[in-house]
């Protein structure tokens, strides 16, 4: 005589009330899901044109200037000249960031104390080119031992005029 | 045709009562869960709606944006707010620093009252949002005339970028 067994059917789960709820959910969060995320630089203004601040302070010998022009991307100290010689030439791309970061970082190294630069760009540079050199005057990633970290160099920036070229 | 036995007729009414479609949806809901939880985390609270038509240049800034005034200038027009108030063009021929719709506009703004005091501080800043393309002569009248309307305090709006 054959064993008796229960004749077991598989059990039916009730999820179609779930799967409603997450194909709405779905596209619901899809749609509303950011990819992008924002940030903001914030600007310090130069001071308008006054002698008084304009001074040669002697605690702070430095006052870095960097300059975006139409080729070229150049360092200055305002009180002592270039800084760097000859200038930071452009990429077909736009500015050459990573030169230009290292040349900030080794500034910053002489300097530590320093939190000022000036950005001074040229009528026609585009802004997304004048970002990028904030960018790079700003902050960057450093190597300490392993790891990279991402350091401030110069962080108070103010955006201005490019000085003209004197034919 | 012979009549069914009776146990032949149990299994036929079995089988035509059982009409569940059994679909195999654990891996569906396993995907779909995880999807859930994924777009969850990722809704944030942005402050800045980015706009379609302005191409934003992106930065290593970690900075947190802040409700302040917006200003945005794409390549055809300067809106504040989401009302458009000057045309690049225009803004480009004037010879001045200054543009004098979006001044008329900005003290407009800048004449509402601050209803709470711990918006004070923020109500004199202006979030500028460019396209990456503008040339940097646009930019400078526009902050120009931000600042002569009293908003001193610029920060520009960027996309995050994290590879350095």
């Amino acid at each position: 005589m054959p064993a008796r067994r229960l004749k077991k059917t598989p059990a039916h789960l009730e999820i179609t009330a779930f799967i409603n709820l997450i194909v709405v959910l779905v596209p619901f969060l899809l749609s509303v899901a950011v990819f992008t995320h924002l940030a903001v630089i914030d600007l310090s203004l130069p001071a308008q044109s006054n002698e008084q601040i304009q001074k040669l302070d002697p605690d702070k010998p430095l006052k870095l200037e960097v300059i975006v022009r139409k080729g070229w991307v150049e360092v200055n100290d305002k009180h002592g000249g270039r800084l760097i010689d000859p200038p930071i030439p452009n990429l077909v791309t736009g500015p050459d960031v990573k030169t230009l970061s290292a040349t900030i970082e080794a500034i910053k190294l002489k300097y530590p104390q320093h939190d000022d630069a000036s950005v001074l760009a040229e009528n026609d540079i585009p802004y997304d080119a004048l970002v990028q050199v904030m960018d790079a005057v700003r902050a960057g990633h450093q190597v300490q031992g392993k790891e990279l970290v991402f350091t401030d160099y110069f962080p108070n920036i103010s955006v201005g005029d490019a000085p003209v070229i004197r034919q | 045709m012979k009549p069914l036995t009776p146990l032949q007729r149990r299994k036929e009414r079995k089988s035509r009562n059982e009409n569940a479609l059994d679909m195999n949806l654990v891996s569906l809901i396993d995907v779909f869960t995880l999807l859930i939880f994924f777009l969850m985390s990722n809704v944030g609270v942005e402050t800045l709606a980015s706009a379609r038509a302005v191409q934003l240049p992106e930065s290593m800034s970690q900075k947190a944006p802040k409700e302040t005034l917006l200003v945005v200038v794409t390549a055809n027009e300067i809106l504040v707010g989401s009302n458009v108030v000057a045309n690049v063009a225009d803004a480009l021929a004037v010879p001045d620093d200054m543009i004098q719709p979006l001044k008329a506009a900005l003290d407009v703004e800048a004449a509402r009252e601050v209803i709470r005091k711990e918006n004070e501080a923020d109500s004199k800043r202006v979030t500028i949002m460019g396209d990456k393309d503008i040339p940097y002569r646009l930019l400078k009248k526009v902050m120009v005339t931000a600042a002569r309307a009293g908003y001193s305090d610029v920060s520009f709006a960027v996309r995050q970028r994290f590879e350095p």
